[in-house]
């Protein structure tokens, strides 16, 4: 599903942010991408859905070389991956429904039944009274609810969540994890990044660690890695 | 519920204001440039019909003798109706010559004392025309001094002028629709650098370039269409206003007429639906090109 090999990155002529990374992950899988603030979590994540590419080594996904893809093939494999941007990136001038049902427009899937779908998960992640509601009218947790609503609507085959949960309360976060696991157990292989060790360790999945540029530590796929049980 | 928003919000954009009166006003000047050309092609058309078919022969007035001039006239006739390929010889009546010629000669022309040329109007058959070089020298036997013009060499010269104003017409059009275009591309990379992030997140979450594109050039064709519907119907006042002008001053005569036939009013009524398309695929090419250029 996602394969990196000897994987390194940075921003231009900066400092390495990630350096040679390889690992795994299977379809199907659940993972946790672990690290301090600025280990390079965002960064890895931006290679996962396309929008970076490495500065060596290689990435392929769904069994593609992505040093290979065009413009328009990465558009439609981006419609198989759902993202949770660490800084949500809702569009503020559309409604929390019609941020949720974009990627099905997007992907020129529309009509009346999908909006039922819309509304059921936004319902589901909390948000039924607010399906009106323009982003900027919204709290920080509910726009990320928002987010995660986005991300998950057009039934991904990868997940990829850039620290899903820092703007909810304890109990909130466990929902949507619980959420993410029920995307997983329908087939979707989830990547969740988080600086949240506590929240991690309530979950049986195997952690991929992030520990700054200089002593890069890939958790590869094992199972065991970091904090998994 | 879902479709018919826009997910770039380019209705904001201060070129959602000012890009309608830009198109507005470039169709407004096209349109008038339009016109000016159909006018004149109108004009030399019936120029063209009416007097390619027509020679007119002069028999200068003896002044000797008294009574030739009838004689002569009548020996050109006869010469003119033998001939194959010409319809039609008729003299001008001599009152008739006299109307005309008074304004500039004052009414001493009138009183029938001034010795005058004869006229005599012919219509040829312009699919077999008779070969007139022959026929002139015909003519000169028939009567010494006997002229015929065939009104070539004033309508070439009328044709050249009216042909030149058709070209700077043309010329005005294709500026006009160059300078729209570079508007509408300016218009539209500042709508992409403006609207960056919510393109970028089209893109991650699928959206192809064409989809993106999709929404600048629908805003761009109805931006177009809104400013060129007004703007031509402004120039439709401005024509109907200056007919108008024209009619009351009677000299209908001289000026163009500015009456158009159905097709040229449709092409006319074209130029808003040409400028939005314009606009349109501009619109479109100019967000291809800056996307592709991206990766
Ligand atoms: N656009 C950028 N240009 C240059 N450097 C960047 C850019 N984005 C991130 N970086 C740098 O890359 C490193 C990794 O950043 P990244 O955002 O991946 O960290 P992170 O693990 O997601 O942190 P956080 O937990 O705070 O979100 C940081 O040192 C950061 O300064
Ligand atoms: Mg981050």
């Amino acid at each position: 599903m996602v394969r990196f090999e000897n994987v390194t990155f940075r921003y231009d002529a900066g400092p390495y942010v990630l350096r040679d990374l390889s690992f795994h992950l299977r379809p199907g899988s659940f993972h946790f991408v672990l690290g301090a603030s600025g280990a390079g979590k965002s960064s890895l994540l931006q290679l996962m859905y396309l929008w970076q590419r490495p500065s060596g080594g290689a990435i392929s996904l769904f069994g593609r070389d992505v040093g290979e893809l065009s413009r328009q093939d990465k558009a439609v494999m981006r419609r198989r991956i759902g993202v949770v941007f660490q800084d949500f990136r809702l569009l503020d001038h559309l409604s929390a429904l019609e941020n949720v049902a974009l990627p099905l427009r997007v992907a020129g899937r529309r009509n009346s039944s999908l909006d039922e779908h819309v509304v059921e998960l936004l319902s589901w992640v909390g948000l039924g009274d607010h399906i009106h509601a323009l982003p900027p009218t919204l709290s920080g947790g509910q726009q990320q609810r928002v987010a995660i609503a986005r991300a998950v609507i057009a039934r991904p085959s990868l997940l990829l969540a850039d620290e899903p949960t820092g703007n909810v309360d304890d109990r909130l976060a466990l929902r949507l994890l619980y959420l993410f696991e029920e995307l997983n157990k329908m087939g979707t292989t989830v990547v969740i990044a988080t600086h949240n060790e506590q929240l991690v360790e309530r979950f049986p999945h195997p952690v991929i660690r992030l520990a700054g540029s200089d002593n890069m530590i890939s958790g590869g796929t094992r199972r065991t890695a970091g904090a998994g049980r | 519920m879902i479709v018919g928003r826009r997910d770039v919000p380019l209705d904001n954009d201060a070129s959602a204001r000012f890009l309608p009166w830009l198109i507005g006003f470039m169709v407004y000047l096209a349109a008038l440039a339009l016109a000016a050309a159909i006018a004149v092609s109108n004009l030399t058309e019936r120029w063209d019909k009416g007097l390619s078919d027509q020679v007119t022969v002069q028999v200068p007035p003896d002044i000797e003798s008294d009574g030739g001039q009838d004689a002569r006239v009548q020996a050109v006739l006869e010469v003119l109706r033998g001939k194959v390929g010409v319809v039609r010889a008729r003299p001008v009546e001599p009152a008739r010559m006299r109307e005309l010629l008074e304004p500039w000669l004052g009414s001493q022309a009138a009183t029938g004392d001034l010795p005058l040329p004869s006229l005599i109007a012919v219509t040829v058959d312009r699919g077999d025309p008779p070969d007139l070089d022959a026929l002139r020298a015909e003519l000169r036997e028939a009567a010494p001094g006997a002229t015929l013009d065939d009104h070539q060499r004033t309508l070439g010269r009328l044709l050249e002028i009216a042909h030149s104003l058709q070209l700077l017409a043309m010329l005005v059009v294709a500026l006009i629709a160059g300078a729209a275009v570079v508007t509408v591309v300016f218009v539209t990379r500042t709508g992409l650098a403006v609207h960056r992030q919510v393109i970028e997140l089209l893109h991650l979450i699928g959206a192809r370039d064409g989809y993106v594109a999709s929404q600048f050039q629908r805003h761009a064709l109805r931006l177009g269409l809104a400013g060129g519907v007004a703007g031509l119907a402004l120039a439709a006042a401005t024509l109907f206003g200056l007919s108008k002008v024209f009619e009351s001053g009677g000299e209908a005569a001289v000026i163009p007429d500015l009456s158009l036939s159905p097709l040229q009013w449709a092409i006319l009524g074209a130029t808003p639906v040409a400028a939005a398309l314009v606009a349109m695929l501009t619109a479109r090419f100019t967000v291809l090109r800056t996307l592709a250029r991206l990766s």
